[in-house]
């Protein structure tokens, strides 16, 4: 009785391997496979799988109104079976309630973007490595070495000033034509550490150099900049007002927004321009990860960042021109740029925010 | 026997019990009574720990541990304490904070209370504009509040330009950036609170005491000082105590308006420190445990000071109704207060809020400027994504949670007042405690709370509602409590004798009596909520959206006119729900005069 109940399992756990072994293909491809599949069938099977999962969860901090819904309706037009769905927040918040889910271990969130939201959740370890065909349309500096991210659109953080209040000769042309008297108590600039003077302080370490930044700065510091914890937004409306003349670090796209409604205000660059990377990633757990795919090949592929385009925003690809072609460098106003990636934000950025602190702050 | 054996803890059961007694009348339903009264207390207690404990173990965890980048608690350490501590010992930032919390608390109460007296107790024409001004200005999104003092009183505002005419000057008259700037507007945007506060507590004076002192000789004046005054201590100390408290910890007016002219108050560093990566909330953890001690010896303190509470009750059985208080020849002059108020309050910012909304890009006031008008804003603002939805889940939401906080302070300051029990104060604290927790980490606390306990409330509006009603039931409390102070035992009494029971009392003696408190209580907590940024930019879910979320990625990203046309729309549905509550309550409450 016990030999033949012996075989018997042994009969049900062969049955049961060569089960597992012969739909292991299709059935039970991980996360971490789908996500790095390269064979010739890629797009069939995001597509296949895809049309199973029916919905992407995309914790984003890009503006919904923007270009979060543009980039939706796109999307959802070219693959009518797949929702998007999203979740907006500033990176802070956005990364505490993805750590918080996931502590928890409810995994809902398929797709997460910012200059330095993926960044952290990289470095909590709940980012999964993917691959996109279009990652090799993208310089070095716009995509992850491990395929952690890519980049969508960029932002170039130049002072902005009121037409009225400042001449175009009068306009500060280097770094250190800002230390002129005349503009002593004119500035006003935000203390955002992604967007604000702890980036300007870490653009200045970086291309001068820690000792010639240092002693920069430190003249800087008496030309008593005002500081304001307002979005950079606001600062610019407020320059526009004529509270202060020059808004020192703000995005270049808003000033020729309000600028093309007719207010009076433009930018200016100082080179090199301080740049930083909107960044999209694939979350550890998805569980979408077939629709993430198509999603993540959508807004990294020339027709994607046409959509980025169109709504404004200026594009990352190489190849697809901001809609203002000066916005970005190379296109007539500026030529340098630096980009101040994740990794550089993440691993400098506390030690900026103390130089501000320090100095600027309470010295 | 029986006569000794009722318990010390509710004084009035058990004087009605010796009534009653005397009346023949004990029996089961006093029993039944007092069953009543103490399961009020136990679920009182017991939804309010479940409400305030979990974010209060959360701050206190996080003022005390190191966070790992995952999130998870990682190790023990007192250095946001030493940091905190060492950021003490530099005396600019702490003498800032306190000059700007106990003028902003001081002027605050000033004007507000001032505005209360003129309002509830005076003859003085033009009454009603109180608290329709109270109402509006604080239905204003708080953030665009303070730009519109920023564009009115900064450099290039009207206020310089006229000043600088009219005094022959070059440079700007007025510093909005000072500790003058950041008082005045801290100060304007808390005197509606004191405002709803007093005018509730001035409207429940007893009028006899006064007469008397009338009586007697003494002037308005004195009367006011000698009298009414004292008599509203608790409401005064809840106000002042509140709007310190709340100063004191507030980084929001002096990050706007105070930090760009270089004044650094303790919250300054807190709030930039908590940009580092990954985020450490562990200095605004131990900032807010330190005050909570401070709190909790002041509320300990207040408890013995108001532990004769019969010194403050004003509402007795006796012809309760105010008489106004004949102004004579100051009436029209109290008036023109009324005006000046509603003037700067309401009319002056809003003005600027309106302005900026109708035109394409901000510039300041001018009869050329009317050239560019434009309803493109409103356009904008209409056509927001899930507008709709977002007005009626911060509807919901603003319902909801000023009716439930309101409910639970009312039994809960009951609690407070009519009983004996030595620890009450404790309860007091504990309702006073959401007050210094921070927004973020106490939405955090929630968030990570229904996460992990199996209650399905996550990405619902009823997670915001829990939020919420923690959040802002130290404000209900502060209402409730003072109302509740005023009013006499012998109403209860004279119920009980008559064989009401306890709900029957509640429904039909106290709440009637308590209308002014209540009502004031619940339009406050009512605008807050449907402002609440910190706790819901955390809380939503793409399926609930919230009005003040997009009005923060307004604020963010948006033009200024943007922002403005929308919170003009938001502010004109919120001050209307207000007002119509606020005269549908009023009249099935106490009469008025």
């Amino acid at each position: 009785m016990a030999a033949q109940r012996t075989i018997r399992l042994n009969a049900f756990v062969v049955f049961g391997l060569m089960a597992l072994f012969f739909t292991q293909p299709s059935a039970a491809a991980t996360i971490e496979d789908i996500a790095l599949l390269k064979s010739a069938d890629r797009q069939k099977i995001l597509i296949e799988g895809a049309k199973k999962e029916g919905k992407i969860m995309w914790y984003t901090t890009l503006i919904v109104d923007q270009v979060v819904r543009p980039v939706k309706e796109a999307f959802e037009k070219e693959y009518p079976f797949i929702q998007v769905e999203f979740y907006r927040g500033n990176a802070e918040n956005l990364v505490r309630r993805l750590l918080a889910e996931y502590q928890a271990k409810r995994y809902d969130v398929d797709l997460v973007d910012g200059t330095v939201s993926p960044i952290m959740v990289q470095r909590a370890g709940f980012l999964q490595r993917f691959y996109s065909p279009f990652f090799a349309e993208y310089p070095a500096e716009l995509k992850d070495p491990q395929g952690f991210w890519g980049s969508t659109n960029l932002y170039f953080l130049t002072p902005g000033y009121n037409t009225r209040m400042v001449k175009p000769n009068e306009l500060p042309k280097t770094y250190e034509d800002l230390l002129n008297p005349r503009w002593k108590g004119q500035m006003m600039w935000s203390t955002s550490r992604g967007s604000g003077a702890p980036i300007f302080i870490g653009n200045v370490l970086m291309s001068m150099g820690q000792e010639k930044g240092k002693a920069y700065l430190q003249k800087l510091k008496s030309q008593n900049i005002a500081k304001s914890t307002a979005s950079n937004r606001q600062i610019l409306d407020l320059t526009i007002a004529g509270e202060f003349p020059i808004a020192l670090h703000i995005f270049n796209h808003h000033a020729y927004i309000s600028k093309m409604a007719g207010a009076p205000v433009d930018w200016f660059a100082l080179e090199p321009v301080t740049a930083t990377i909107q960044t999209i990633a694939l979350a550890k757990n998805t569980p979408h990860p077939h629709a993430s795919m198509l999603l993540l090949d959508f807004v990294l592929s020339e027709k994607g960042q046409k959509v980025f385009q169109q709504s404004n925003y200026l594009p990352a690809h190489p190849k697809v021109p901001a809609r203002q072609v000066d916005l970005k460098p190379g296109g007539g106003r500026f030529k340098k740029a630096l980009y101040m990636t994740p990794d550089l934000q993440f691993d400098k950025g506390n030690d900026w925010v103390d130089y501000f602190q320090n100095n600027f702050v309470k010295g | 026997m029986a006569k000794q054996q009722p318990s010390e803890t509710f004084e009035l059961p058990l004087k009605s019990r010796r009534i009653r007694e005397a009346h023949g009348l004990i029996g089961l339903r006093a029993l039944a009574r007092f069953d009543v009264e103490t399961w009020v207390m136990i679920i009182v207690c017991a939804v309010t720990a479940y409400l305030v404990l979990p974010p209060l173990y959360s701050v206190v965890q996080t003022s005390l541990f190191t966070t790992k980048l995952t999130g998870e608690i990682d190790e023990f350490t007192f250095r946001y304490y030493r940091d905190l501590v060492r950021e003490f010992q530099v005396v600019g930032p702490f003498l800032n904070t306190l000059y700007f919390s106990a003028g902003s608390a001081l002027l605050a109460t000033l004007l507000g209370g001032l505005v209360a007296w003129i309002v509830t107790r005076t003859d003085a024409p033009l009454r009603g504009l109180g608290y329709f001004t109270a109402f509006a200005s604080f239905g204003t999104p708080f953030i665009l509040y303070t730009i519109g003092w920023l564009l009115l009183l900064g450099k290039a505002g009207p206020v310089n330009f006229w000043l600088k005419r009219l005094l022959g000057q070059t440079e700007p008259v007025v510093n909005v950036y000072s500790m003058w700037g950041m008082i005045f507007v801290e100060s304007l945007l808390w005197s509606p609170f004191v405002f709803l506060m007093l005018a509730a507590a001035f409207r429940s004076m007893d009028p006899s005491l006064e007469e008397a002192s009338a009586a007697c000789g003494a002037r308005v004046w004195q009367t006011l000082r000698r009298i009414s005054l004292r008599l509203m201590l608790p409401a005064f100390f809840s106000v002042t105590l509140l709007i310190f408290i709340r100063s004191f910890e507030s980084f929001e007016i002096p990050a706007l308006v105070g930090l760009p002219g270089d004044i650094r108050v303790l919250t300054t560093s807190i709030y930039l420190d908590a940009q580092k990566l990954p985020a450490q909330y562990g200095s605004a953890g131990a900032f807010s445990v330190l005050l909570m001690l401070v709190v909790a010896g002041t509320l300990y303190f207040y408890f013995r000071v108001i532990r004769e509470g019969d010194r403050f009750q004003t509402v007795t059985g006796k012809g309760y109704r105010p008489a106004l208080i004949n102004l004579g020849k100051w009436r029209n002059p109290a008036a023109a207060g009324l005006l000046l108020y509603s003037f700067v309050l309401l009319v002056l910012p809003f003005f600027i809020i309106l302005w900026a909304s109708l035109l394409p890009f901000y510039i300041q006031p001018s009869f050329e400027a009317m050239s560019l008008f434009t309803l493109k804003n409103y356009i904008t603002a209409i056509h927001y994504p899930k507008i709709t939805d977002s007005i009626k889940n911060s509807m919901l939401l603003g319902l909801g949670s000023a009716t439930l906080v309101m409910a639970l302070t009312t039994l809960a300051s009951w609690i407070l007042v009519r009983s004996k029990l030595r620890g009450r104060w404790l309860l007091d604290l504990l309702t006073t405690l959401p007050l210094l927790f921070p927004g973020i980490v106490m939405g955090l606390a929630i968030l990570r709370f229904y996460l992990l306990v199996p209650i399905p409330i996550y990405g619902t509006l009823w997670i915001l509602l829990v939020a919420f009603v923690t959040r802002y039931i130290p404000y209900g409390i502060r209402y409730t409590h003072s109302g509740l102070l005023q009013l006499h035992r012998e109403l209860e009494e004279a119920a009980y004798t008559s064989g009401a029971s306890w709900s029957n009392c509640m429904r039909r003696i106290i709440l009637p009596l308590l209308t002014p408190s209540f009502l004031g209580g619940w339009v406050f907590v009512f605008l807050l909520s449907a402002k609440e940024l910190s706790m819901s930019i955390l809380l939503v879910s793409p399926q609930t959206p919230v009005v003040s979320v997009a009005i923060y990625e307004l604020w963010e990203n948006g033009q200024v006119g943007e922002l403005a046309a929308f919170s003009v729309i938001w502010s004109a549905i919120l001050v209307s729900v207000a007002i119509a509550y606020y005269l549908i309550a009023r009249r099935s409450g106490i009469q008025q005069q």
